[in-house]
């Protein structure tokens, strides 16, 4: 029950941003120019930007690109460590060594300065969506080595389990016992460690998108949206301007109390 | 592992970093090219200008100059100096501060029996909330500074650990004997938690600089605090990459010493 609340609050506003996406009559791009910085009205329920662009289908647009860059980048980056920590622990010792010296090489540069650093070799004539495209990529290319290191620890536990000693003493396949037997076992380290990338994905993106670099305008993101909050012309006509980093608090703490209890249960 | 053998290893993530980032340099589009390149009338001559101008970078880094960085025209070394200070500055603070706060509330929190959650929810609510959404709202509410903001995040990341780890200690069955004994808290916590708790507040050290390294950026950023992490964006912006570069190096250094001390210290404290 504990578990399925957060999920289904997330969900709903999932399904809320949707329903706004369709039914407003803007696009996140289109620009009243009539209607900049203005509160809340019957046009635009929760006001607009300084563009005039409509708040509500903004925040929506930038919750479901989010939320989707970050689970398809926390797949990926799942995926990546998953290889990266059962080619380790099933290879030989000098294999593991390279690996897992390759992950510490990772780790031994704060992320947000790595993430700045491949984000600023792309090349600056990029369109909005290659730059979101490639901020979660990068974002799940640079995230794989702590999780790698996790799975790596769980598989060398199992692969000296009894039950691997007997599959391989049957005749079984290493690909036949990892297939059928070590990834099953596994899935309980898999899920948690999936989870775990979703809010910190998101909240890296915000920090990257407040300091310019993460997804290009006119594609709404949270980062972005945070960088509302400079404009105090802004802050003085309208309350809303808060929605988005309220919206983002909420969501982060809901996936946050979704993941400690598929942990606690793992 | 021995001193040597962790040093070596150190040494070796450095090296693997620089070759990282200057490959990643060599690579980057508009970084070591020119538009004569394009018209073959000019190409010769300017393919010779910016192989002069390679040799010239390779010269300025043996030289220990770092380069010269393209939106200052001034050597690298000459920019980390003043301002790692300002940065070294802003992480100690921060960091002192921050532990201070995770350790007053982690310490009476991890010896109740109920309630760590209750306790931990402000803590939560500061994870969830964007470094630099924090920084803002400390401008826009005009209340605090870098410091708070860092040291905040620290003690949101630390608490968690902290509360655990002084949890699991209260509990151990030589600590219920002392506490039924009659024994002062404040004997218990010198003489027998912290000697064994030490070698993970080594490791959760390293985990707070990491932390605090990557908070530089946006903090600095958004206070205008002339530090490393302003560079470091300032650099990215005008894709000034032998600064970045140098930056980054830095930091790898930074981290890759301060994760060397803690797992020399957890050894000693093993031994």
């Amino acid at each position: 029950m504990k578990k399925r609340l957060p999920a289904a609050i997330l969900l709903l506003l999932v399904l809320g941003g949707v329903v706004a996406l369709r039914l407003s009559r803007y696009d996140y791009a289109f620009q009243d120019r009539d209607a900049t910085m203005a509160p809340s009205t019957a046009r635009h329920w929760t006001g607009t930007d300084e563009l005039g662009r409509d708040r509500t289908v903004r925040v929506a647009a930038a919750l479901l690109i989010d939320l989707t860059g970050a689970t398809v980048a926390a797949a990926v980056t799942t995926t990546m460590a998953a290889s990266f920590g059962l080619l380790a622990a099933f290879s030989p010792r000098w294999v593991a060594a390279i690996l897992m010296f390759l992950s510490d090489a990772f780790l031994s540069l704060p992320w947000l300065f790595l993430l700045m650093m491949v984000r600023s070799v792309l090349p600056l004539t990029a369109s909005p969506l290659q730059t979101a495209v490639t901020t979660f990529l990068v974002l799940a290319a640079l995230g794989w080595p702590a999780c790698a290191r996790a799975i790596y620890r769980g598989a060398l536990v199992l692969r000296s389990a009894d039950w691997m000693i007997q599959g391989h003493a049957c005749g079984l396949k290493t690909r036949q016992l990892m297939r059928l037997h070590l990834v099953p076992h596994l899935r309980p380290l898999f899920l948690p460690q999936f989870l775990i990338c979703i809010p910190a994905f998101i909240m890296a993106e915000a920090n990257l998108g407040a300091l310019g670099l993460g997804v290009a305008e006119p594609m709404p993101s949270w980062g972005a949206m945070l960088l509302e909050l400079d404009n105090s012309a802004l802050l003085a006509r309208s309350h809303w301007v808060y929605l988005p980093i309220a919206l983002l608090v909420a969501v982060l703490l809901l996936l946050e109390s979704f993941t400690t209890e598929v942990e606690t249960h793992a | 592992m021995t001193i040597v053998a962790r040093a070596g290893r150190t040494l070796l993530l450095m090296l693997f970093a620089s070759a990282g980032t200057i490959l990643l340099v060599r690579f980057a589009p508009g970084f070591f090219s020119d538009s004569r390149e394009m018209d073959a009338k000019y190409a010769t001559a300017a393919r010779s200008e910016m192989q002069a101008q390679n040799q010239h970078q390779v010269k300025s880094w043996l030289h220990g100059d770092l380069g010269q960085s393209r939106q200052y025209n001034v050597p690298v070394v000459q920019l980390l100096g003043a301002r790692a200070r300002v940065s070294a500055w802003l992480l100690a603070q921060g960091i002192f501060l921050g532990w201070l706060l995770a350790a007053c509330t982690a310490l009476p929190v991890s010896r109740l029996p109920q309630g760590g959650l209750l306790w931990g929810a402000p803590f939560t609510l500061l994870l969830s909330i964007p470094t630099a959404a924090m920084a803002t709202a400390c401008i826009l509410s005009d209340a605090g500074g870098p410091v708070l903001v860092l040291s905040l995040l620290i003690a949101a990341r630390d608490f968690k650990f902290l509360r655990s780890m002084l949890h699991r200690a209260w509990r151990s069955p030589h600590l219920l004997q002392g506490r039924a004994q009659g024994l002062p808290a404040g004997a218990l916590l010198r003489t027998h938690i912290l000697p064994n708790v030490t070698p993970q507040l080594c490791a959760l050290s390293t985990l707070s600089i990491v932390t605090a390294l990557g908070a530089l950026v946006p903090i600095e950023v958004i206070f205008t605090v002339p530090g490393l992490g302003q560079l470091a964006w300032s650099a990215v912006m005008n894709r000034d990459l032998p600064v970045l570069v140098a930056v980054s190096l830095l930091m790898a250094c930074v981290v890759g010493f301060a994760g060397m001390l803690s797992t020399r210290t957890v050894t000693l404290e093993a031994a």
